[in-house]
């Protein structure tokens, strides 16, 4: 607002772009920052161990589609499939939101919850603010139990409209979130929310965000009722959907691997997105209490 | 081979450890991208054109880098990119990356043209892939085409008419048609605005496709709401081309869980697009419309999509065999004939009016003995299933009953007798057994509960109130005597004023006025003084036959009146006038009357009279009050009165006895003399009483009442006054007594004449009577004489002898 127009404009206008510093060879930038950042095993440049080679081999030929849930609060549902995809023997790149304006928790009635803010509060926080407020009410009701599980998974609930796609996401890596590894990038493949609300405030979001990065991303809803029994079966029918559509997505990638994707046959031909409805309708077959609903939208 | 898959992963692991950095610090973007061009290049492996082109795409995506280092970057990279696409690509992949890299450069190249028109170089390349991914858009994979509508979109985006924020930054708009100058060099305005067209058409034609993809369809409607939101001048076409879209048409036999999956998700894309418009403008023209979209898109889901949940929905209703609805139908051909019972002889109640059952314990079932929620519970389904000829003949049985009942009443209006023989018309002769004739039953029991509510008409008689025990007659005078009391309480109380324009009113009604009529004070007063006189009359016993103890409530009105005038005579004089006069004109009303209707053998009848003894008696009672002062009052008394006796004029005669209401007393004379003819005589006389007992009262032996007054004080005021009238009006006397003085001791009787009708102001008519009444009254005057018998003796006979004469027994 205090900009002087003219200047700014004519800053623009000539561009004169300031003097980048002495170009650095990539592998040397890349040796000298590795100690410090230690993000994952393939950070680690190629001449520092062989160990390496066969590690990211391997997980380049297992290629993974990366992962988002939601549910309101990012406490339940959203983590119970966060630590279900993260901790799969195959573990999925994952991170988790919640759609609400407010992280909520039952407290003592009905109209006494605990309330927390999105994004400035850890589930370390919250679980020593319920240990000290009434220990015996919040381990019986499994709260407790629930905080314990969230902060073994990450730092803090997040918010889903502050999320912005695209933002590197390399400090969660550092930080040792669950489900980080490969989504340092911050932009996910598929997004599963847990509820339809959450669906609708998903979808509606992304057309507000103005889709920025031209990227894809099928959005599905798994609808799970909110308590710990419904979040186990919903995480584990997750955990389907997620292995299902790997599958799908791998063999893509396959058939169109060197061989190029005209010598693949049959269903393998036919490339993942066109597959998701086939896959969906599926899995519902399998999981007919869980309704589902899906749209591809665009991060 | 083993080599170059090693030197492969090598160069993979490097890659991914450049990216690693730029992830951490953005400001390496520059020096990474184009270190790693030469590597990606059209001619490297697949994996490295993949890895390339993603890890392109994801650059020129990021919001962690700045619009114009990508500016800067682009030229480098669009070359390469047209390298890579004209291999040709095949990679689904690698294209898909290209698209959507290229979706994220157009509009930096576009802007970057606009500000460097010279640097063409871009711009022609940029211009390349657009139309290599054009044309290729329809034979390209499915993921890559997806990428496509993405691209499509922002180039309409771009090439659209967008908002100018502040048109001092052009920096600050957003890129689009707006901020390209009209004279630039390589970019044609109206080329590019229709080429925008051209591509929106056939991006908004997966709508009106036959069968549409589910993928491309969900994809376009994402990426719409954008344009919509962002671009006013294509908006309503694109509203308009999605709400003639109904996925529910594109569904074709065979329904597989995937079409169901798609429909559905095409359906709740679309309500998700018109409800994000919605909700950031909810004015938009297309407001209503689109609300109806949204309703009729939920309805044909509901039709379509979930038909099979509705017919999961109905084998768990629950089938009971013996369901009142079934038994119904059962009985359809078989026309239920009610059997109506005659109705009970005498009055009869609503219950029983409405009441179709002979089950005894039925009818004496109390509804209401039920909560009214579990009476609707009951009721509503029962009346939804009962048999409709039933329900018209049960209707018509109570119709019927009712129209005779009214006849009847109407022809004898207290209760009917007996209705038994009309009834027993209804009376069918087919009693079918199993006719659900309960429903019918608690229907009416409800409408019998509502009915009986109202008052019982055909039972209930006119109602009278019962008359209250007669009261005593000590009862009555004690609630006349309270009434009385009342009206006295708010004549005194509430000093219900006269209204100061009532004077004037009433002079104006003149005689035409009536008595008690303008409902103040006075009216009020002639009310009471009304009720103590006429009203009575004719009730009262005769004269002298009151029991004692028992005052007739016309006394007890006349007693209060009197102490009412006492308490401030000045101010209600005119109200004892009134009285007075009431009284007075009772009297001879009474007299007349009992003159007519008299018998002859009634030897003495008697009137009780009262003006004689009431207007003593308030005269007695305020003159003791009186002082000098208050001569205008009582002469108007005096004058006002209907009638002065002799009592009267010795009354005010004795007033001489107190020598400060000489005056009083002799001017109240003097006005009767002068203005009231028939009182003149008795005046006179009392005037020449006065005169003389004043001459008498010189002598100490008199005994008079007024005591603290000296006598000679009073002889000298009176005297000399009252010689001066009688000098005008008895000039004899005067002489008489001045002849007298003289010879000391002879004095000259004056004798009333009671019967002379002298009516003449004339002196000299009355002085030529005077001889015959001087005369006539010698003989007392003589007594007189004596010294030492004073006046009391003549002034304690009349008064005596006159009440006797005045009650008058015709």
């Amino acid at each position: 607002m205090a900009y002087d127009p003219r200047l700014s404009s004519a800053g623009t206008a000539t561009a004169p772009s300031p003097p980048p510093p002495p170009p650095p060879p990539p592998e040397a930038m890349g040796g000298t920052t590795t100690p410090t950042t230690q993000p994952q095993p393939t950070s680690t440049p190629n001449e520092a161990n062989n160990n390496t080679v066969a590690e990211s081999e391997s997980s380049s030929s297992s290629y993974k589609l990366r992962f988002c849930t939601v549910c309101a609060s990012n406490q339940n549902r959203s983590m119970e499939a966060h630590l279900r995809l993260s901790t799969a023997s195959s573990p999925f790149p994952v991170i988790s939101f919640g759609t609400g304006s407010l992280v909520r928790l039952p407290g003592p009635s009905i109209t006494q919850p605990n309330v927390y803010n999105f994004n400035t509060t850890s589930y370390s926080q919250m679980y020593d603010e319920l240990l000290s407020k009434d220990e015996r009410l919040y381990r019986n009701n499994g709260l407790l139990n629930m905080l314990e599980r969230n902060r073994n998974l990450k730092w803090g609930p997040e918010r889903f409209q502050d999320w912005v796609p695209g933002q590197p996401r390399v400090e969660h890596v550092s930080k040792g979130d669950k489900g980080a590894l490969g989504t340092e990038g911050g932009v996910v493949d598929v997004i599963i929310t847990c509820e339809e609300r959450c669906w609708d405030a998903v979808v509606d979001d992304l057309m507000n965000k103005g889709s920025p990065l031209n990227r894809p991303v099928h959005v599905f809803n798994v609808d799970i009722k909110d308590n710990h029994e419904e979040a186990l079966v919903g995480g584990k029918a997750i955990l389907d959907l997620a292995n299902r559509l790997n599958e799908a997505a791998s063999q893509e990638r396959k058939a169109s691997g060197a061989d190029g994707w005209e010598n693949g046959v049959g269903e393998a031909r036919r490339n993942f997105d066109a597959r998701v409805p086939d896959i969906l309708a599926e899995w519902q077959e399998k999981w007919p209490h869980l309704p589902a609903l899906w749209t591809l939208a665009w991060l | 081979m083993a080599q170059s898959t090693d030197h492969l992963v090598d160069q993979i692991a490097q890659l991914n450890a450049a990216r690693n950095l730029v992830l951490g610090d953005a400001a390496f973007y520059p020096q990474i991208v184009n270190g790693v061009l030469p590597l990606i290049g059209a001619n490297t492996r697949l994996e490295l054109r993949r890895w390339g082109s993603e890890f392109l795409a994801e650059t020129f995506a990021s919001p962690a880098l700045a619009s114009t280092q990508k500016e800067q970057l682009a030229p480098n990279v669009l070359q390469t990119l047209r390298e890579i696409l004209e291999l040709p690509e095949k990679d689904p992949m690698v294209l898909k990356h290209i698209v959507q890299n290229a979706a994220s450069l157009y509009p930096l190249v576009f802007r970057h043209i606009i500000n460097h028109p010279a640097e063409a170089t871009a711009w022609e390349n940029m211009t390349a892939i657009k139309q290599d991914i054009l044309r290729r858009w329809d034979s390209f994979p499915f993921p890559v085409k997806i990428c496509c509508i993405k691209f499509v979109q922002r180039v309409v985006h771009v090439q659209t008419h967008g908002p100018i924020a502040d048109p001092r930054r052009p920096d600050q708009n957003e890129t689009s048609l707006a901020i390209v100058p009209r004279n630039h060099a390589i970019l044609s305005l109206p080329n590019l605005e229709a080429e925008a067209s051209g591509l929106l058409d056939r991006l908004l034609s997966v709508f009106q496709e036959e069968s549409s993809d589910p993928l491309l369809v969900n994809a376009t409607l994402n990426c719409l709401a954008v344009l919509i939101r962002t671009r006013p001048s294509v908006g309503n076409k694109i509203i308009n081309a999605i709400m003639n879209f109904y996925p529910a048409r594109q569904v074709r036999a065979p329904i597989t869980p995937s079409v169901r999956v798609g429909v559905k998700s095409m359906e709740r894309t679309a309500r998700a697009v018109m409800i994000n418009i919605l909700k950031r403008n909810p004015n938009h023209p297309l407001a209503g419309k689109m609300q109806q979209y949204i309703d009729r898109l939920m309805q044909s889901r509901i039709e379509v999509a979930d038909e099979a949940s509705r017919k999961r929905g109905l084998p768990t209703e629950p089938t009971d065999g013996l369901d009142n609805t079934k038994r119904a139908k059962l009985d359809a051909e078989t026309p239920a004939l009610i059997k109506v019972p005659p109705l009970p002889p005498g009055p009869i109640s609503y219950s029983q009016l409405f009441t179709l059952t002979e089950d005894r314990e039925l009818s004496n079932f109390d509804v209401k003995q039920l909560p009214t929620d579990i009476v609707l519970k009951i009721v509503v389904p029962l009346l939804g299933r009962v048999d409709q000829s039933m329900m018209q003949q049960s209707i018509d049985a109570i119709r019927m009953r009712y129209q005779t009942i009214q006849k009847q009443q109407a022809a004898q209006p207290p209760a009917a007798p007996a209705e038994a023989e009309d009834d027993d018309d209804y009376e069918p002769e087919y009693q079918p057994m199993d006719i659900p004739e309960p429903a019918a039953e608690q229907a009416e029991a409800v409408s019998a509960e509502v009915a009986d509510l109202q008052p019982d008409l055909v039972s209930l008689g006119p109602f009278v109130l019962p008359q209250p025990p007669p009261l005593t007659e000590d009862e009555a005078a004690d609630i006349g005597r309270s009434a009385v009391g009342r009206v006295f309480g708010m004549l005194t109380s509430t000093g219900v004023a006269p209204n100061p324009a009532k004077g004037k009113s009433q002079q104006q009604l003149g005689f035409a006025r009536l008595a008690g009529s303008t409902f103040d004070r006075d009216a009020w007063v002639t009310l009471l003084t009304r009720l103590a006189t006429r009203a009575p009359a004719g009730l009262e016993p005769g004269s002298g036959k009151v029991e004692k103890g028992k005052a007739p409530i016309s006394d007890s009105i006349r007693e209060t009146l009197y102490r009412y005038i006492l308490e401030d005579f000045r101010g209600r004089v005119n109200i004892g006038i009134m009285w007075l006069n009431e009284e007075w004109y009772n009297d001879r009303m009474q007299m007349e009357f009992t003159a007519q209707h008299r018998r002859e053998e009634d030897e003495e009848v008697t009137v009780p009279l009262h003006y004689d003894h009431w207007v003593l008696r308030l005269l007695d009672g305020f003159l003791p009050y009186l002082d000098s002062r208050d001569t205008k009052i009582f002469i108007r008394f005096l004058s006002e009165i209907p009638e002065v006796t002799i009592p009267i004029t010795k009354r005010v005669a004795s007033l001489a006895k107190d020598p400060e209401r000489v005056n009083l007393c002799i001017q109240s004379l003097l006005y009767l003399i002068m203005f009231r003819p028939p009182a003149r005589e008795m005046c006179l006389n009392a005037l020449e009483d006065v005169y003389d007992t004043c001459m008498l009262l010189s002598s100490p032996a008199q005994t008079t009442p007024t005591l603290t007054i000296p006598p000679h004080t009073s002889d000298e005021e009176s005297r000399p006054l009252a010689g001066k009238l009688l000098a005008k009006w008895r000039p004899k006397k005067t002489e008489e007594q001045q002849q007298q003085q003289q010879p000391d001791g002879q004095q000259t009787p004056s004798q009333t004449p009671q019967s002379q009708p002298q009516q003449q102001q004339q002196q000299q008519t009355t002085l030529a009577s005077r001889p015959i009444t001087s005369s006539e009254s010698n003989t007392p005057l003589t007594n007189g004489t004596d010294e030492s018998n004073p006046a009391p003796p003549p002034l304690q006979q009349q008064p005596q002898s006159q009440p006797d004469a005045t009650p008058t027994t015709t």
